[in-house]
């Protein structure tokens, strides 16, 4: 029912481009996530979209309706969209249940209540319903946050990196609470986050931010194996860049020939970026490989290899990964993306 | 930009104008007789009370700032015996009003009067504030450097003079400032102390005849005295904000053979600064309680508690309405009035006193003499201090708890109502009980402008101590300590906070 339509916006603080002709459209139960390092202009779009801030170009519509254009904004009171800030911003003078109930109006209070109890057994902290904010973990009050966003029913959801408070894992535990939380409530959500993984593990479609501008917008497994340019491969997950040239549709590379992901000509130069799990150190004492620096992460390690005059970053099984010193042969498996120059 | 609600512009415009008036209005009065108050200033007495003041305003600065270093290095740095009690009784004077203590001092020895002994009571009652300054600059200053310092072949009072001091010295300014401007507005101590200053020229003047041009040429240059060191006060206050650093284990100098004399030091302020004037009090009390009048202590009692209820009400609603629009609408207009009602800050209370008596009587003679008189009054004496008290909690709540109310459907001014004042609601209590318990000890402007039927606490204890009373004069004071200076030093931030600091 809900769809976001962005088209050609654009937002500048004082000379200082944040925003460059953003176009974006969201489906109605859709989850986009909106991906960019600190400083692309994550949030300023979100703030956008929820009408804190107006545009100097371009127009934002919600279910085809105009809320947003250089001339006129509609008050973020009148919009229904919800947001779920990143510190999560309880009411630290309300309890749990008045927090979640803050935005419900009309209806009787029975309703009211009903909704209120509703969320708080979604989120799982029925148990709560009258604590302080300040009585919580940084976990539950995200949750709480995300129950008083969705108790209006609102046409759409912004969360502004609702993780990235929390540690590692409670982080990934809640993630999947909280995509199933969204589902249930068939909510239209757009999530900014810095955070790949976070991207990628939630939502159905991540757009790439970059420098204000969106430059490239696609499922999860197309944004990770076929980055359109180099900035985002190397961005997404670690590669090593090596120069290459097609010859006979495969890549001739200083590290064998290996098979393009994307359309190659004959006869082009350019780069091939190699992540670091499609490679494979296989030990041998003769290997022209050798291991040079090993960093252990538990599950697995990142191995450096110098292998004929190129430094490679491999991803290799932690407790098998080969140490510093040994010699071995580096392998490339799988398809790999190539960016003609 | 955004607007204010109606009612904050409102309350706010009317609060400034209201601050601001009766003061202009002085400054034209002096203008259309401008030849007669040159006159009178051209005396020989004006050079005698400038001399005066100047005199009193110097020794008592540089003495409260001895004492204070003092007491706030060796309760914080030194390995003194009862830092901690010290500490408290270092902060104490300030809940006893220095009329209060002048009046104890003059009660057990007849005859204590003139520059010294103003200069002695002033200083106990002052040297706090320099205290309380310093403790929290040497709290916040990283002793490491003073560690280091000592392993650079530094001695104990070379490290004082070379690393503690500078270290400290913004804020031991910043506070001596203060001091000289509470003691170009002191009034009741000097007048019961007989010392002649602007004060109390100018409120004999008034009271001693029916020209009150004198009076208003002097209120005039006590006005301008002030404003230079207001300007000086602004001028240094802005550079001492050292950032609040990790607490790390605090060195504490060995005073070696001088321990004990600095107990005995510390404990000789303490005696002189709280112990005579309580015993005072409390021996005349108990002399004075059979022939008591009780019935007019108790009439004083309920005049005063109403009089400062209202003006703390009224003062807190005006305050959280200017910091209401200059805090969180950050309007030009928004912090103009906030600089307008901050513009009457330190002015002598004699001098708003008496700019409100020709006000009064000559533009609203209609409130002249009514309660209503005294509630301006406190308005322009305390709504700064309102001010700073209320605008930190109405700071502090987040601009997104605003942004996520707006975004479920509360409009901004229904948000002001619904989240930002309920938030900062305890800290808007705490303000207003404090400009309540502050305007309870409030004495000039109480004495030029009450209705001639009312009388309170400290105007009962005033008049006593005119009369030599004392043991009449002396269960108002204590009353006027117990239930307006014990409670506002307790409210007093930055005293808990460096009382908290000393005894950890």
């Amino acid at each position: 029912m809900a769809t976001l339509v962005l088209s050609q916006l654009q937002k500048a603080f004082s000379e200082q481009v944040v925003l460059d002709s953003v176009d974006l459209e969201v489906q109605d139960q859709e989850f986009v996530a909106v991906l960019g390092s600190s400083g692309a202009g994550k949030s300023t779009l979100l703030r956008l979209i929820a009408g804190f801030e107006k545009p100097d170009a371009g127009s934002i519509e919600l279910d085809g309706v105009g809320i947003s254009d250089s001339s006129s904004v509609l008050a973020p009171e009148k919009r229904s969209i919800g947001i779920v800030p990143q510190d999560s911003a309880l009411f630290p003078h309300l309890s749990v249940s008045q927090n979640v109930g803050f935005g419900l109006q009309g209806g009787s209070s029975q309703e009211r209540q009903a909704r209120v109890a509703e969320l708080l057994e979604l989120v799982e902290l029925t148990g709560y319903a009258n604590s302080k904010p300040e009585k919580l973990s940084g976990g539950q009050a995200q949750r709480v946050a995300l129950a008083r966003a969705l108790a209006p029913k609102p046409k759409l959801i912004l969360m502004d990196e609702p993780f990235s408070a929390l540690d590692a894992e409670l982080r990934t535990r809640l993630r999947l609470d909280v995509k199933a939380i969204l589902k249930a409530e068939g909510a239209t959500v757009v999530l900014v986050t810095h955070d790949q993984e976070e991207a990628l593990s939630l939502a159905d479609r991540v757009a790439v931010l970059r420098n204000g501008q969106i430059v490239q917008v696609g499922s999860p497994t197309e944004i990770y194996n076929s980055p359109v340019d180099i900035g985002i491969a190397t961005f997404l997950g670690d590669s090593v860049l090596i120069d290459g040239k097609v010859v006979g549709g495969k890549l001739e590379t200083a590290l064998g020939q290996l098979t393009p992901l994307n359309t190659v000509s004959d006869g082009q130069q350019g780069l091939v970026a190699i992540r670091g799990e499609n490679f494979y150190l296989q030990p041998n004492p003769k290997g022209e490989g050798e291991v040079i620096g090993q960093v252990f992460f538990g599950h697995d390690a990142v191995v450096e290899v110098l292998t004929r005059g190129i430094k490679i970053r491999a991803r290799s099984n932690g407790p098998f990964a080969p140490e510093v010193g040994m010699k071995v042969t580096v392998w490339v498996r799988g398809a790999v993306n190539f960016y003609p120059a | 930009m955004k607007k204010p609600p109606k009612i904050v512009a409102a309350l706010s415009i009317s609060a400034a104008l209201l601050a601001v008036l009766p003061i202009l209005y002085l400054g034209l009065r002096l203008v259309q007789g401008f030849e007669k108050a040159i006159e009178e200033l051209l005396r020989f007495r004006t050079i005698e009370l400038l001399g005066n003041t100047t005199l009193l305003v110097l020794a008592v600065t540089i003495s409260a700032l001895a004492v204070g270093f003092v007491q706030a290095w060796l309760t914080t740095r030194s390995n003194i015996f009862f830092a901690p009690l010290f500490g408290v009784l270092a902060a104490m004077p300030l809940a006893i009003p220095s009329y209060v203590m002048a009046l104890g001092f003059i009660s057990l020895f007849p005859g204590f009067s003139g520059f010294l002994a103003s200069w002695l009571v002033l200083t106990l009652s002052t040297a706090p504030f320099v205290f309380l300054a310093v403790t929290a600059a040497m709290v916040r200053a990283d002793t490491a450097t003073e560690e280091v310092a000592r392993t650079l072949g530094l001695g104990k009072l070379a490290v004082i003079r070379k690393i503690t001091w500078p270290a400290v010295k913004p804020a031991a300014f910043a506070s001596s400032l203060l001091v000289a401007l509470y003691v170009l507005s002191e009034f009741g101590a000097i007048a019961l102390l007989r010392y002649d200053t602007f004060t109390r020229a100018i409120y004999n003047s008034y009271r001693g005849s029916f020209d009150r041009t004198s009076a208003a040429a002097l209120a005039v240059v006590l006005l301008l005295i002030t404003l230079l060191v207001i300007w000086f006060e602004r001028k240094y206050r802005g550079d001492y904000q050292a950032s609040p650093k990790a607490l790390t284990k605090r060195l504490r100098v060995d005073l070696g053979a001088l321990r004990l004399p600095s107990v005995a030091l510390l404990s000789l302020v303490a005696i002189m600064g709280i112990g005579l004037p309580i015993i005072s009090l409390v021996s005349w009390s108990v002399q004075g309680a059979a022939s008591l009048d009780w019935g007019n202590l108790i009439a004083a009692l309920l005049v005063s508690m109403q009089l400062a209820v209202s003006a703390g009400l009224l003062i807190g609603v005006f305050a959280t309405a200017i910091a209401l629009w200059s805090v969180r609408y950050r309007t030009k207009l928004g912090a103009f009035i906030e600089t307008v009602s901050w513009a009457t800050h330190a002015i002598p209370a004699i001098v708003v006193g008496l700019a409100l008596v020709f006000f009064g009587a000559n533009v609203t003679p209609w409130i002249y003499q009514t309660s209503w008189m005294l509630l301006i009054a406190y308005l322009i004496l305390f709504l700064p201090n309102a001010l700073s008290a209320i605008s930190t909690p109405i700071a502090q709540v987040s601009k997104s708890l605003e942004e996520v109310s707006r975004s479920l459907g509360t409009p901004e001014n229904k948000t002001l109502f619904k989240v930002v004042l309920p938030i900062a609601w305890p800290g808007i209590i705490a303000g207003v009980a404090l400009v309540s318990l502050t305007v309870l000890k409030e004495l000039p402007a109480t004495l030029l402008l009450r209705p001639s039927e009312i009388d309170t606490l400290a105007t009962r204890l005033w008049s006593a101590t005119e009369d030599l009373a004392y043991s009449q004069a002396a269960p108002y004071a204590l009353l006027l300590v117990i239930i307006a200076g014990l409670p506002a030093l307790a409210l007093n931030s930055q005293a808990r906070r460096a009382l908290t600091e000393v005894s950890s």
